[in-house]
């Protein structure tokens, strides 16, 4: 997909404008001009410039705002950055309860079975492996601490 | 004498060596299969480096991304798709020699000369380092602030076709740096409530966002689209190999300087040093014509441009904490996590450990032999790996990576927010590589710049009071003045393109 430089130079002047704002009340540091507010100030306002720029070159480009030109179908990659999406989120809200070794299996199931269009066995298989290394490296090695979530309750 | 003995002991611990060993296996990997970058592989490596003391998480992130690059050369050759970046400018080559059955020498011609080059580029490195270091062990914050400064400016530079793009991408670095408590005042900033960002956004989800999600953003639509049945038998790899590199040496050498150099300067890597080698060698060469045939001279010479410019980027991040490339610049994260700031200074109190990193550098390069031998034969395995396998891996692994550090479920967030704003990004052209390095240089830039204001009572113009920092002021000056200029004349360039596309 294709997003026109004049959107995404409004998208950044935009930006520029909410960071100068957030950075005025900023204070400078004692008997100077300059302080924490500086640098914010100074890279909004280049946001602002280089934005415009954009914005201007855009608009003597001209041609369509949104423009679909890749040879794989937009509903596919909108699938595939869909997947990716839910898999972190779902990882993110299931795991304090689910656990991290459940949320990994289904996680990896799921996205190989999909991704390989229907392998099942060699998902569930491939999953399996991977999430006793992972844990046995980073949970067990590393001593990062992974939830185990209701695991918990079975394996104490 | 005796520092280079310590040297020699830290780096031969068999746990160093296993690190090694494992961190190029896992470089080699990565880098053969196409698509996956030596960014990513170093990015994916950050997590565990992490873990592990400053000798070998370097080591590790030296080796990894040697071999990327060097079996990044191995689906070019086979199937006519670069496995990174850096191979692009020779895949064609490679593959036309291939058509010729002449495909285990091509491998052979690039893996001897990334040796080469890769030994070459280490040598230049441990040979100025050091002088370099020595004369920047009077600069103050004024250098550091114009150093910093024109890492960032040339990095916008150097990026692409597109210096506006560049600009936003590298303003855009800056504003995520300055996410949490400044570190000259204790000014709270951008933290919009969110204790945990007090402390500033980690570089480890930025990292994974950045090179490791939003590549696999870009991949995963692609699943299924590369076949695999062309594929011709690798025979007989270094069949001839040493006669060509004989007959091109001046070649080789020539582009191992010139990798070296372009390595050094901050914003450009392996990628445009292999292109502009390329590119060079054409112009050069007797026989300008035979090139995009499956001619071996261009191969020879920026397959050695590639691999010196890895130790290229190494010369300003060591000696000054500013980053050649992307993955120096991931290396600068991940000793700042460790308690090391590079600079001069690390050459004096740590230069047992700055020893034991060529050290290590040169054994990098010499483990290319065997492993790219490995490599070359097994490449028909991994290259059948399925996507749709290793796809959903690698995003766990990024997950619990990214986690990883601070065990903290807002930088899996983080992770994903930033990895998906690199992937529209991306495939709008704007370049990543001037963002990251603006995430490490942020702080730099803005902490010298009040320190120098500090010390001198708020007036601007004393940042132009040293020589050396009246040059490095002048020299930054000079590359916005270029910028802007570009990025104008890019706006003027468009009118008469839209002219064209429309009379034709």
């Amino acid at each position: 997909m294709r997003i026109h430089d004049f959107i995404l130079g409004l998208l950044t002047v935009l930006l520029g404008t909410i960071t100068v704002w957030l950075s005025k009340d900023f204070p400078s540091l004692p008997r100077q001009d300059y302080g924490a507010g500086t640098f914010p100030t100074l890279v909004a306002v280049l946001l602002i410039a280089m934005g415009l720029i954009l914005c201007l070159r855009g608009w003597i480009q001209k041609g369509p705002l949104i423009v679909w030109q890749d040879a794989i179908p937009i509903g596919h990659v909108l699938f595939c950055i869909m997947a990716v999406v839910a898999a972190v989120a779902g990882y993110i809200l299931l795991t304090p309860t689910l656990g991290f070794p459940i949320v990994s299996l289904i996680m990896l199931t799921v996205l190989i079975g999909v991704f390989t269009k229907g392998r099942w066995w060699l998902a569930i298989s491939v999953a399996t492996v991977a999430t006793l290394i992972i844990w046995l490296t980073f949970a067990e090695l590393l001593l990062v601490p992974l939830s185990l979530g209701i695991l918990e309750e079975v394996i104490y | 004498m005796m520092e280079l003995q310590q040297s020699l002991a830290m780096v031969f611990d068999w746990q160093v060596l296993l690190v090694i060993l494992g961190a190029s296996i896992f470089g080699l990997f990565i880098g053969a299969i196409p698509g996956l970058t030596a960014t990513m592989a170093t990015a994916l490596l950050v997590p565990l480096t992490f873990f592990m003391d400053p000798l070998p998480a370097i080591g590790a992130i030296v080796s990894a991304t040697a071999m990327a690059i060097v079996a990044g050369d191995i689906p070019g050759a086979l199937l006519r798709i670069p496995g990174t970046p850096a191979s692009a400018a020779y895949t064609d080559e490679a593959y036309l020699m291939g058509r010729q059955g002449k495909v285990g020498q091509a491998l052979g011609v690039n893996l001897a000369c990334s040796v080469v080059g890769g030994v070459i580029g280490v040598a230049i490195l441990a040979f100025f380092a050091p002088l370099v270091a020595e004369f920047a062990i009077q600069f103050t914050s004024d250098e550091y602030f114009w150093l910093a400064l024109l890492g960032l400016s040339c990095a916008v530079l150097v990026s692409g076709t597109d210096p506006v793009k560049g600009a936003i991408s590298m303003l855009l670095g800056l504003l995520i740096s300055m996410v949490g408590m400044s570190s000259v005042s204790g000014q709270m900033r951008f933290i919009f409530g969110v204790p945990e960002l007090l402390n500033g956004i980690a570089i480890l989800p930025v990292l994974i966002g950045l090179f490791a999600i939003a590549e696999l953003l870009r991949r995963l639509p692609e699943i299924g689209t590369i076949s695999l049945s062309k594929m011709p038998l690798v025979k007989k790899p270094f069949e001839g190999v040493g006669g060509l590199l004989w007959k091109y040496k001046g070649g080789v050498a020539r582009s191992s300087l010139l990798g070296t150099l372009i390595g050094a300067l901050p914003g450009a890597g392996a990628d445009i040093a292999s292109w502009i080698s390329y590119a060079l060698a054409r112009k050069l060469s007797r026989t300008p014509e035979k090139f995009g045939t499956g001619h071996p001279e261009g191969l020879v010479s920026a397959s050695s441009a590639n691999n010196a410019a890895l130790s290229g980027a190494y010369i300003p991040a060591l000696v000054f904490g500013i980053p050649g490339d992307t993955i120096t610049a991931i290396i600068i994260g991940v000793l700042m996590m460790k308690g090391i700031t590079p600079g001069p200074d690390v050459f004096t109190t740590d230069a047992v450990l700055v020893n034991a990193i060529f050290i290590v550098f040169i054994l990098a390069n010499i483990l290319l032999i065997p492993l790219g031998l490995l490599a070359i034969r097994s490449a028909r395995h991994i290259l059948s790996v399925p996507h749709g396998v290793l796809y959903p891996l690698i995003l766990l692994f990024c997950i619990v990576g990214a986690y990883a550090a601070n065990n903290s479920m807002l930088d899996i967030w983080i992770m994903l927010i930033l990895g998906l704003f690199a992937y529209v990004m991306v495939e709008h052209n704007f370049p990543i590589g001037p963002m990251i390095l603006a995430v490490i240089l942020g702080p730099v830039v803005e902490g010298n710049f009040l320190r120098s204001m500090i010390k001198a009572n708020g007036d601007l113009l004393m940042l132009f009071d040293r020589p050396i920092a009246a040059t490095l002021g002048t020299l930054a000056v000079l590359v916005w003045v270029a910028i802007i200029a570009s990025a104008l004349m890019s706006a003027a360039r468009s009118r008469p393109n839209v002219a064209n596309k429309e009379n034709t």
